[in-house]
């Protein structure tokens, strides 16, 4: 612990070069089958305190990102770094040890508990696992954990189906919590939940991490979430990280046509959508465009985006807003 | 189309080429000496002398290699080996009473498909109702009951106390078709029994399956009559499964001719293979086992065709 | 349950019986009496003597010893070693993975009878042999659906969750997948020892199996059939036990089944549409194209029927855009299958009427109905790639909606044109899964429009779309509003802010009712009750920091609260909101709103 005081900007999570890709699959109408690159080559340094937002459409390697940083899938090519040390070459052990520092909670409430044990037993895995606690204690902390995420504690011996998505998905955020991370990643938490629940869930992320002192990493489509929770955010399109940036700033003034039409897509109640800002489909991840992946559907796309793949580079006046973009 | 069945193809020879070096392998995986375990009778040993001239004429004293080089050169030359009991060659034997076999097979699968498939839709459109009440009660019991059950009770009640039928036998297709048919129709509408029963299973669950879907739902918002909806939405989707089920049971059903042909004295390929067993005839009990178990290979081929041929997403990827 | 019970029953007293065999006052079943054989059932005798004289009952009991014995120690020697290895290659891939599954494949090639045989016949016939042999045999079995149901368990968030908790894998295997496949592996066991059994008999019969003077019921109908001219009786006992246990077996593996997956249990097709007993309408005339008034539906829950949407009034007019909005549970996907008389079945129409133009659609009946259907109403399902039949090329079934035209073809590609698709004629002869999601979605709506319906009931159509795409579809159904004068639409949807873009009105239901209805823009900016308040509210897109909730949850239809149904929900509530359900009460300026206290949010 001493050692991050002295040396505070060592990032607590870095990828570098991260790169994944799966089994060939077969192509669509128009293409035929190759591998599957669902991360390309990111590069994302996240810092203690931070909640970092990660967005972008079906295929663009959003959830992938996620795994990777918390090495629940190995990388292709590319490495994880947890507070300076690499994931990769871990003996299995250490792997296990560093796992109490970093949790995920999933997308889908009823698809990440299990659904033939009480929600007790399975908040008391972490704590069991990692031998946090004598055997005596657990059931209290278990009830200490159940209340911050404002459940009642006496419902510890039921079964998930008896909750509702929300109440659900909070005993899934209790459950990471059990092992007392620092950092967290949240794969499109509020997704499969009512518009009200989302709020009720937003909220209480935004509790925790302010009072456990967590790093957030929040995955998400939903924009307006992202801008609310986080205050970095990065845009994702076909595996490759297009614009990075302060949320407010992004959001403010987007720099790649991407983010710019997203955010022109984005419905809102305050202002109606005029023109479609965005033609085409998303390309196949088997068969991405040469150079720029966007340049298929960029409104001001031109020679030079094909031949070269665009780096993420800094903004001239503001050096942590960074795109990947040629022309921006 | 022309890729996935090529791949289809390469891996059905791959497992006829295991099959047959399975089968070739039996004898010297079970421990013991094979000439040994086979000439022993009832935990008397064999005599010293009996067993090394088996172990000569099976070719057992020469050193495993060479014993699977023989074995396979004998195969592509359509030598099966001999028989231990008369010396006669086996393919002679695979030959003649194969076709009878198939043709066995063949027929109780046409009566089983004609039967199952359109009971098991009409149930899964009737469910809860009385139709399907009766049929799944009457497929349970006769799937309950074992082949050979059927076939001797059949035996019994129908030609014996009843003398509708003669209780056995074979003339060949040429010299007497209606005899022929009338003699083939018992131990195929044995076999057939079964199977139609299973075929109804798989096919009412397949369609209790498909109904719900969202393109049946889809179909019905298009305005599109029921009779449409039902050929068209719903019966082609529940083949899939079906050829599935029919697939899995070709083991069963090859293997269920055994104990039919030996019930009802139906010279087919199965039938000599109660003879031969009981002769510890190995090298016939061998050929036969193999011919058996490609044509279960092949009859897979034949299907994961057909699943090309029916589902799309095979044929493009 | 009480149907799993009888099967469990009887198989637990066959079990039973077999264990006590050797404890019960039977006669031995060896005892040869040649002077008496073949004869008939007697007091001393109960099911006379067999070709050799032995007591037939004795030998019956005896004979499910040896043959259940067979089949349940077959059935737990294969079940252990195809379980192994199914569950260590579905969790750790790799090599153990291909080797399970080729060598599971391979022995799946070999028909059962025909190993065992091939054994037999080097092994000689004999208990121990058997049970060798069965076990081989029916290890892969096991494999296999070891195999499929710990990949699939794998894949799920649950199992990754314990990973990223740092779990041993040990753990995992124990105390997360074993119990969550043991229900299709118990399946599987009883299926195994109905096979090892049926497997067994087989065997005997031929002779080949048990050994004489054992008694195994495959050999006793070995032993009947050969005297069977002169004691046909005797033929019947063993063929009885037999099959009876092997239906129990049969039984019992079916009712286990649907114990441990209700979902698999018949459930009515809801495809044929059943008569409906609601009392007959007077015929009125009415200038809107849609009036919903008062529609109730009930959903059956044992054996009462609960309300699940109650008195909900609509309207649509020509070329007006209707957004029925709500969260889960609210009612509003319902409400619009019932306009289309696509109700699931365990639903049934209460009350209400619904007319189309004058004509009253709830009482039609089934044929008049499916006319109207993709010709005067037409609707957009939520997720498109369900909706699209797998097996069927594009154009065939766009071409369904156009009922045999004469120049079909062109006008699919027509279609397909007109909804943005590029190059629509190699669209038309694709297949649903080589288009992306957003093409599919805009293959359904060309479906839809093809015959230039009134009304268009689109349930959540952008839901399951990216947000890029989402406004293309969009912007796609308004350009068909403006091109398809006088068609209505009716959107249903949970997210407010799609709606604000797209509806000239909205009507927001809560708890299967309207609570608030009336134009979208004022709607949205001067809410005139609490729900929708809230709703507003808790949109994550203004500049609050903490984003207002609401707390509690929707209430099940089943437990709903006296008075106001949002009423424990809501921070306006009073005394006289939990007394008695407030009415949908006109604001004027085409409003309306189910609340007492509207008056105050105006």
């Amino acid at each position: 612990m001493t050692a991050d005081l002295l040396i505070p900007d060592i990032p607590i999570v870095e990828a570098r070069g991260l790169c994944r890709s799966f089994a060939p699959r077969g192509g669509g109408l128009f293409q035929r089958g190759r591998k599957l690159l669902a991360v390309s080559d990111v590069n994302l340094a996240i810092f203690r305190g931070e909640a970092v937002g990660v967005v972008g459409e079906s295929g663009c390697g959003k959830s992938t990102l996620g795994r990777l940083l918390l090495h629940l899938l190995p990388p292709s090519s590319g490495e994880v770094r947890f507070e300076g040390e690499s994931l990769a070459g871990l003996h299995p052990a250490e792997l296990r040890r560093l796992r109490q520092r970093a949790q995920m909670v999933f997308q889908d409430p009823q698809a990440s508990l299990d659904p033939r044990r009480s929600v007790g037993a399975q908040i008391a895995d972490g704590i069991e696992i990692h031998r946090l606690a004598p055997r005596a204690d657990v059931a209290d902390l278990v009830a200490k954990l159940l209340r911050q995420v404002q459940l009642d504690p006496g419902i510890a011996h039921q079964l998930p189906h008896q909750f509702s998505g929300g109440q659900r998905q909070r005993i899934a955020i209790a459950r990471a919590l059990a092992t007392k991370p620092d950092f967290i990643v949240a794969d499109e938490p509020v997704s499969a939940l009512d518009v009200s629940v989302q709020a009720q869930i937003v909220n209480l992320l935004a509790d925790l991490r302010s009072q456990l002192h967590l790093t957030l990493v929040f995955i998400s489509h939903d924009l307006h979430v992202v801008r609310h929770l986080c205050d970095r955010v990065v845009v994702m399109y076909l595996g490759r990280v297009v614009e990075e940036g302060p949320t407010a700033q992004v959001f403010a003034s987007p720099a790649h046509p991407y983010t710019r039409a997203l955010l022109a897509s984005t419905p809102s109640l305050h202002h109606r959508v005029t023109a479609v800002p965005l033609v085409g489909e998303i390309p196949s991840a088997a068969n991405p465009p040469s150079g720029c992946p966007f340049r298929t559907r960029c409104p001001q796309a031109a020679p030079v985006c094909a031949d070269q793949l665009p780096l993420l580079t800094e903004l001239p006046h503001n050096p942590a807003h960074r795109v990947a973009c040629v022309r921006p | 189309m022309a890729g996935y069945a090529l791949r289809r193809l390469a891996v059905a020879l791959l497992l006829v080429w295991l099959v047959t070096s399975l089968v070739f392998l039996v004898i010297h995986l079970i421990p013991g000496d094979p000439a040994e375990l086979l000439l022993a009778q009832g935990g008397v040993s064999a005599d010293p002398a009996m067993v090394a001239a088996l172990h000569a004429k099976l070719g057992l004293d020469q050193p495993l290699w060479v014993q699977y080089r023989d074995y396979l050169a004998g195969l592509a030359h359509g030598d099966f080996g001999s028989s231990m009991v008369d010396d006669h060659p086996v393919s002679e034997e695979i030959a003649l009473r194969l076709p009878r076999t198939l043709e066995l097979v063949g027929v109780a699968g046409f009566i089983a498909v004609l039967l199952g498939l359109p009971s098991g839709a009409m149930a899964a459109l009737t469910a809860g109702r009385w139709p399907d009440q009766a049929l799944s009660t009457a497929a349970g019991l006769a799937l309950s009951v074992p082949v050979f059950v059927v076939g001797t009770l059949v035996v019994l009640v129908l030609a014996q106390e009843l003398h509708l039928v003669p209780a056995g036998g074979y003339v060949p297709l040429a010299r007497d078709p209606g005899r022929h048919l009338l003699l083939l129709l018992m131990p195929a509408g044995t076999i057939a029994v079964g199977l139609t029963a299973t075929l109804f299973r798989v096919s009412r669950s397949a369609v209790l399956e498909i109904l719900p879907r969202e393109h049946v739902r889809a179909a019905q918002a298009r305005g599109l009559a029921p009779r449409t909806i039902i050929f068209r939405h719903v019966l082609r989707n529940a083949l899939m499964p079906v050829i599935t089920v029919l697939a899995l049971h070709l083991g069963g059903l090859l293997g269920g001719t055994v104990l039919v042909e030996y019930v009802f004295n139906y010279p087919g390929l199965s039938g000599t293979l109660v003879d031969a067993v009981s002769a510890r005839d190995y090298p016939e009990v061998m050929a036969i086992v193999l011919v058996i178990s490609v044509l279960v290979v092949l009859l897979n081929l034949v299907i994961d065709l057909c699943y090309g041929l029916i589902d799309p997403r095979l044929r493009y990827g | 349950m009480r149907r799993f019970l009888t099967p469990a029953i009887l198989l637990g007293l066959i079990v039973l019986l077999a264990l006590a065999t050797p404890f019960l006052p039977l006669a031995n079943p060896l005892h040869q009496s040649i002077a008496h054989r073949l004869a008939a059932p007697s007091w001393a005798h109960w099911a006379g003597q067999d070709e050799y004289g032995r007591d037939v009952f004795s030998r019956l009991i005896w004979g499910a010893r040896t043959s259940l014995g067979v089949a349940f120690t077959a059935s737990c020697v294969a079940g252990v070693l195809g379980i192994c290895l199914g569950v260590l290659g579905g969790f750790f891939r790799g090599a153990v993975e291909l080797v399970t599954l080729r060598l599971a494949e391979l022995v799946l090639c070999f028909p059962p009878m025909l190993l065992a045989l091939l054994v037999v016949t080097l092994l000689g016939p004999g208990a121990a042999t058997m049970i060798l042999c069965l076990s081989i045999l029916f290890a892969p079995g096991f494999a296999r659906v070891a195999y499929a149901e710990t990949l699939t368990l794998r894949g799920l968030d649950f199992v990754t969750a314990q990973v990223s908790l740092g779990a041993p894998s040990l753990r995992i295997l124990t105390r997360t997948v074993l119990p969550n496949i043991a229900p299709p592996l118990i399946v599987q066991f009883s299926l195994t020892v109905a096979a090892a059994l049926l497997l067994e008999s087989g065997l005997s019969f031929l002779g080949l199996g048990v050994v004489p003077p054992s008694p195994s019921w495959g050999l006793m109908i070995r032993g009947a059939r050969a005297t069977m001219t002169q004691a046909p009786l005797l033929l019947l006992w063993p063929c009885l036990a037999l099959s009876g246990t092997v239906l129990v077996l049969n039984l019992f593996c079916d009712r286990l089944r649907v114990l441990l997956d209700p979902r698999s249990s018949t459930a009515r097709p809801g495809f044929l549409r059943t008569a409906l007993g609601l009392p007959p309408v007077a015929t009125t005339v009415q200038a809107g194209l849609l009036a919903m008034r008062g529609l109730t539906l009930e959903v059956q829950r044992g054996a009462s029927w609960v309300p699940v949407v109650r008195d909900v009034d609509l309207d649509v007019g020509p070329g007006e855009t209707v957004a029925l909005v709500g969260e889960s549970g609210s009612g509003k996907t319902l409400t619009g299958l019932a306009i289309m008389g696509l109700l699931p079945a365990p639903i049934r129409v209460a009350a209400g009427e619904i007319r189309l133009v004058g004509t009253e659609l709830l009482r039609l009946p089934e044929n008049a109905m499916r006319r109207l259907r993709g010709s005067d109403i037409a609707m957009v399902f939520q997720d498109p790639s369900s909706a699209l039949n797998p097996l069927h090329r594009i154009g065939t079934q766009v071409a369904e909606s156009l009922r045999d035209a004469p120049d079909e073809q062109a006008r699919v590609v027509a279609l397909l044109g007109t909804v943005g698709l590029p190059e629509p004629g190699r669209v038309a002869q694709a297949y649903p899964h080589q288009l992306s999601g957003g093409q599919r979605q805009r293959v359904m709506i060309a479906a839809a429009i093809a015959n230039h319906p009134r009304l268009l009931v689109a349930d959540e159509p952008t839901t399951a779309l990216d947000v890029t795409v989402q406004a293309q579809i969009l912007d796609l159904l308004a350009q068909l509003r403006s091109r398809e004068r006088g068609m209505g639409m009716l959107f249903i949807s949970h997210n407010l802010a799609v709606v604000a873009d797209i509806a000239d009105r909205v009507v927001v239901m809560y708890a299967g009712q309207v609570v608030e209805q009336g134009p979208v823009a004022e709607v949205f900016a001067h809410p005139r009750h609490p729900y929708t308040q809230a709703l507003l509210a808790s949109a994550p897109e203004g500049d609050a920091v903490r984003l207002a909730t609401i707390q509690g949850a929707v209430p099940q239809p089943w437990a709903l609260p006296q008075g106001c149904a949002f009423a424990p929900r809501c921070d306006s509530a009073f005394a006289a909101c939990t007394l008695d359900r407030p009415a949908l009460e006109a604001c004027g300026d085409g409003r309306s709103a189910r609340c007492l206290r509207w008056r105050e949010f105006a």
